[in-house]
C-alpha cells in the first residue's frame, strides 16, 4: 500500500492539498486545527491559529496566526486552488484550557476559548458551519486529516485516536 | 513509596546534568563590575568545545556580521557580555536538554523546545515589562524544568498513576510530586542550581515557578517564569506527559503589572521572538 504524503502544519501556517495526503496539526494545546474540504474539487486545508484577533497596530506577519484572519485566508487559499466557496465543508479540534485557573485568574488567559469563539465567529460571518469540532478541556490534540477519506481522527496523550467526523460523509 | 530527601535524589541519579566549569565561569564573571572583555574571554577559554559552539553561533547569520568573528575575545566585544553568556548557557544545556525523558513522556527534544521557548518568553516578558534583567530572565526560563532531569528516573513508569491522581485528587502535578516523592521537579532544579552556585534569584526563580506567589515579595522573575511557561504550554511547545496539569496564577500579572488585555500582545511578541530564534537554536516546535 502506498504511504500518504503526510503535511505537518506548523504554528501559524495554512496548508493546501489537491487530491490525496494527510494533513496535520501535532500537539495542539490552546491553538485551534482548523480542517476544510471541497470533495467535488478534491481540495482541502489546514490551519493552525493560535490567538483569537491581529492586532489593529501591529502588521500581519501570517494570517494563520490569528482567528480572524486565518479563517477568511484558508477559504481564499482552497478557491484559489480551485474550491468552490458554496462546497466548503468544516470541522476543527483544539482550544484547550492548559492550566487550571487559581480563583484570581482574569477569563482572558483562556486563550484556548477564546480562540474557539474567535474560530466560530469567523465561520458564522461567513456563513460556514462546523461539521466536526472537539474543543476546550485540558488535553492536548494531535488533529489528522485524510484528504482522500475525509477522515478526521484526534489523538491525545491520554485518550486512544479516534475519529471525530468524515468532511466527506 | 517512602519520601526522598534532595539528597537522595541528587545521590542516588546517575546522569545529573552538570553545567560545564567555564560556562559558570563566564556567568560569574560576567557578574562583576571588574569584568572585561578579556577576562569573560579567558573564563570561555577554559574549554575549547564551548568555545568553538560559541564563535558557531556569533558568526550564524542570525547576528548578521559583516565579517567573520575568529576569537573568544572579539565574540565578546561584538556581541556584548549579556549575549555571551547567553550562548554560553545554551551552548551548555543543549546536550542535556534534548535528551528524550520517559518518565515524563517528553520525546527527544521536547524540553529542549519547551525550556528554549520559556527562556525566549521570560527574556521577552522582562524586556516589555522592565521588571526583571532580560538575560537573567532567559537563563530562568532555559533552566526552569532541569529538575526533570534529576526526577525522570524517580518517576519512570509513574506518570500514568499520578496523572489520575492529578484528577481524582485535583491537585495539579507539582503537588502530586511532592505528594510521592517529597519533592517536586522545582524544589530538585533549586537545589541543582544552588549546587552550582547560580545567582540567589536565578534559584528562587527556578524552584518557585509553579508557585511563583510563594516567591519573595519583590522578586519578579518567578512570575515572569510563570507566565512564560503559560505561553509556551499555550502554543504546544515540547509537550510533554505532564503538560496541562499544572495550575495557572493570574495573580501574576498584577506582579509585573501587567494589564489583563495586554496578554495577547505579549504572547505575540513573545512568538515573534521565538520565531526568530529557533533556526538558529536548531529548536523545533511543532
Amino acid at each position: 500500500m502506498a504511504v500518504l504524503a503526510s503535511t505537518v502544519v506548523g504554528m501559524a501556517e495554512i496548508e493546501i492539498i489537491k487530491g490525496q495526503g494527510i494533513l496535520s496539526c501535532l500537539g495542539l494545546g490552546s491553538c485551534i486545527g482548523l480542517c476544510a474540504l471541497d470533495a467535488q474539487a478534491g481540495v482541502a486545508g489546514m490551519a493552525h491559529i493560535m490567538l483569537p484577533e491581529a492586532f489593529a497596530d501591529k502588521p500581519v506577519d501570517r494570517p494563520g496566526k490569528f482567528a480572524n484572519t486565518g479563517v477568511p485566508a484558508l477559504i481564499q487559499l482552497l478557491e484559489e486552488a480551485g474550491a468552490s466557496k458554496n462546497r466548503l465543508v468544516f470541522a476543527m479540534a483544539g482550544g484547550a484550557r492548559v492550566f487550571k485557573f487559581s480563583a484570581g485568574t482574569h477569563s482572558r488567559m483562556d486563550i484556548g476559548a477564546r480562540n474557539n469563539i474567535a474560530v466560530l465567529e469567523s465561520l458564522k460571518k461567513l456563513n460556514f458551519r462546523l461539521r466536526g469540532t472537539e474543543t476546550g478541556g485540558n488535553l492536548g490534540r494531535t488533529l489528522t486529516f485524510n484528504v482522500e477519506t475525509g477522515l478526521i481522527r484526534v489523538r491525545t496523550i491520554s485518550q486512544a485516536e479516534r475519529d471525530l467526523c468524515n468532511l466527506r460523509g | 513509596m517512602a519520601t526522598l530527601t534532595l539528597e537522595d535524589i541528587v545521590a542516588k541519579t546517575a546522569d545529573l546534568p552538570t553545567m560545564p566549569a567555564a560556562a559558570l565561569a563566564v556567568m560569574n564573571e560576567t557578574q562583576k563590575a571588574t569584568c572585561s572583555a578579556q577576562s569573560v574571554a579567558r573564563c570561555l577559554l577554559q574549554d575549547q568545545a564551548l568555545s568553538s559552539r560559541i564563535l558557531r553561533l556569533a558568526n550564524s547569520s542570525f547576528y548578521g556580521m559583516s565579517r567573520q568573528v575568529s576569537t573568544a575575545q572579539e565574540s565578546v566585544v561584538i556581541l556584548g557580555m549579556r549575549v555571551i553568556r547567553n550562548l554560553a548557557i545554551v551552548a551548555s544545556t543543549y546536550p542535556w536538554l534534548q535528551k528524550s525523558l520517559t518518565g515524563y513522556g517528553l520525546d527527544a527534544n521536547a524540553l529542549w523546545a519547551h525550556s528554549f521557548a520559556v527562556g525566549v518568553a521570560s527574556q521577552t516578558i522582562a524586556e516589555r515589562t522592565r521588571q526583571a534583567d532580560p538575560s537573567e530572565a532567559f537563563v530562568a526560563g532555559l533552566l526552569h524544568n532541569m529538575g526533570k532531569l534529576a526526577l525522570n528516573s524517580w518517576i519512570e513508569n509513574k506518570i500514568v498513576p499520578m496523572i489520575a491522581l492529578c484528577a481524582r485528587e485535583d491537585l495539579p502535578f507539582d503537588a502530586i510530586e511532592r505528594k510521592v516523592l517529597g519533592y517536586d521537579h522545582a524544589d530538585v532544579g533549586a537545589h541543582l542550581a544552588k549546587s552550582w552556585n547560580l545567582p540567589a534569584p536565578l534559584t528562587r526563580a527556578i524552584g518557585f515557578h509553579h508557585r511563583p506567589l510563594e516567591a519573595p515579595a519583590g522578586e519578579k522573575l518567578a512570575s515572569i517564569v510563570h507566565l512564560a511557561d503559560h505561553f509556551a504550554t499555550s502554543f504546544g511547545i515540547g509537550p510533554g506527559g505532564d503538560s496541562f496539569r499544572y495550575e495557572f496564577f493570574g495573580e501574576v500579572l498584577d506582579i509585573l503589572s501587567i494589564p489583563e488585555g495586554d496578554t495577547d500582545v505579549l504572547a505575540h511578541d513573545f512568538l515573534m521572538a521565538f520565531e526568530r530564534h529557533e533556526k538558529l537554536f536548531e529548536v523545533k516546535a511543532a
